[in-house]
């Protein structure tokens, strides 16, 4: 482990808890999925963004522990909310309860709906992971807890070379878009891309560790999206974070994926 | 450098970035949103996607260096725009900022940001 906080803190990042930029020697790297306020039933907790953020936080810290990390080791973190009002109000408080003084280099976004509609924030972390990456599996997926869902809240990479692909959207290889209005067919196409970039890096659909999907609508993507996602991990998924958004680059993508993977 | 560029004919990218890349060694660098703030902590360009977006490549470029590299060591680039009507002017401050191709890339329109006044956020990892 070899972690340097890039710059001092600027007066942008003083006082809220954040580096510009943070660097690592990869050795062993988490990836979380974007944790939300839900109690283990599945439930939201009541009260708002408040006790979402601290059961958010709770639960990250939890898939930290599994991984013998703590939040000081965090590298980035990306922090979605609905309100970003009620997040001043009341998340960053909560937030700072379990960061402490660590500073990771930070995103913060307003999107328009998370997984549930009552959701206000979900929260996703790169960690610089302890220990050696010797004898161990290149990946190491894991839950923390059961929530029935298609994802893993952890996915520890020891010692592999990370792939970082571009945000993936239903083109074909001539430039024109693929299932103009058919979220189904776009999502089969961009699943094809990403397998194909993969493939061409040398991995596999198991190799993905962590996937972002965003999506002009949730409820459109559960019924029409997932069957395409569902056959390409065939059960080996990887960390993941679903999100709606208002727009994407072209007025005819309903889809965009991106996911970092990992060979040996 | 210490990342490679992964190409396929099967998947090709609608603009001008690449498609996937490999960090190959070096350290990892995360790098936070950057936003259009001075050294001071002022908003600069407010209303003003290209002034905004001139400042956002400055910063990250800062970082960058400050971190022994520069924009050539972008493996992955997020940017994150309130409105896809200013996409234009922000592909126009790209190619003023990179002068080959840009590196993986992914383009997101979000409701706000975190402060109301920025019209663009972009996030990076490199490979120094």
């Amino acid at each position: 482990m070899d972690r340097r906080d890039i710059l001092p803190e600027r007066p942008v990042e003083r006082g809220r808890g954040y580096m510009p930029g943070v660097s690592v020697n990869p050795s062993r790297i988490l990836f979380t999925a974007g944790l939300t306020g839900r109690n283990p039933d599945g439930s939201l907790v009541s009260g708002g963004m408040g006790p979402q953020t601290h059961r958010a936080f709770e639960r990250l810290q939890a898939v930290l522990a599994r991984a013998g990390a703590r939040f000081e080791d965090g590298i980035k973190q990306l922090t979605y909310v609905t309100d970003l009002d009620a997040y001043n109000a009341d998340g960053r408080s909560e937030r700072a309860k379990f960061f402490g003084s660590s500073r990771a280099a930070s995103t913060g976004l307003v999107v328009r709906r998370l997984a549930d509609p009552a959701m206000l924030i979900e929260v996703e972390l790169v960690v610089d992971v302890q220990g050696s990456p010797q004898g161990r599996p290149l990946l190491e997926k894991y839950n923390a807890e059961d929530h029935g869902g298609d994802f893993y809240q952890g996915v520890i990479v020891n010692g592999g070379r990370l792939i970082y692909l571009a945000g993936q959207v239903a083109n074909n290889p001539d430039g024109s878009v693929a299932g103009v209005g058919d979220l189904r067919r776009q999502a089969e196409k961009v699943y094809d891309n990403i397998g194909a970039v993969l493939r061409a890096a040398g991995a596999t659909p198991g190799s993905a560790v962590k996937e972002t999907t965003w999506v002009l609508s949730i409820d459109t993507w559960r019924q029409q999206g997932t069957p395409a996602r569902r056959a390409f991990y065939n059960g080996d998924y990887p960390a993941s974070t679903l999100v709606e958004i208002p727009g994407l680059a072209r007025p005819e993508f309903l889809v965009e994926i991106e996911v970092i993977a990992a060979v040996a | 450098m210490p990342f490679s560029t992964i190409t396929t004919p099967e998947a090709r990218p609608v603009a001008n970035y690449k498609m996937a890349t490999r960090q190959e060694g070096g350290h990892l660098l995360y790098v936070s949103g950057q936003v259009a703030r001075d050294t001071d902590g002022n908003v600069v360009g407010k209303g003003d996607m290209r002034t905004q977006a001139r400042q956002v490549f400055q910063n990250l470029r800062q970082v960058l260096q400050a971190a022994g590299g520069d924009l050539k060591d972008l493996m992955k680039m997020t940017t994150y725009i309130t409105d896809i009507e200013h996409f234009p002017a922000v592909a126009e401050v790209r190619s003023e900022v990179f002068q080959g191709e840009l590196p993986a890339s992914t383009l997101i329109v979000v409701k706000s940001l975190f402060n109301p006044d920025f019209l663009i956020e972009v996030e990076g990892i490199a490979a120094v």
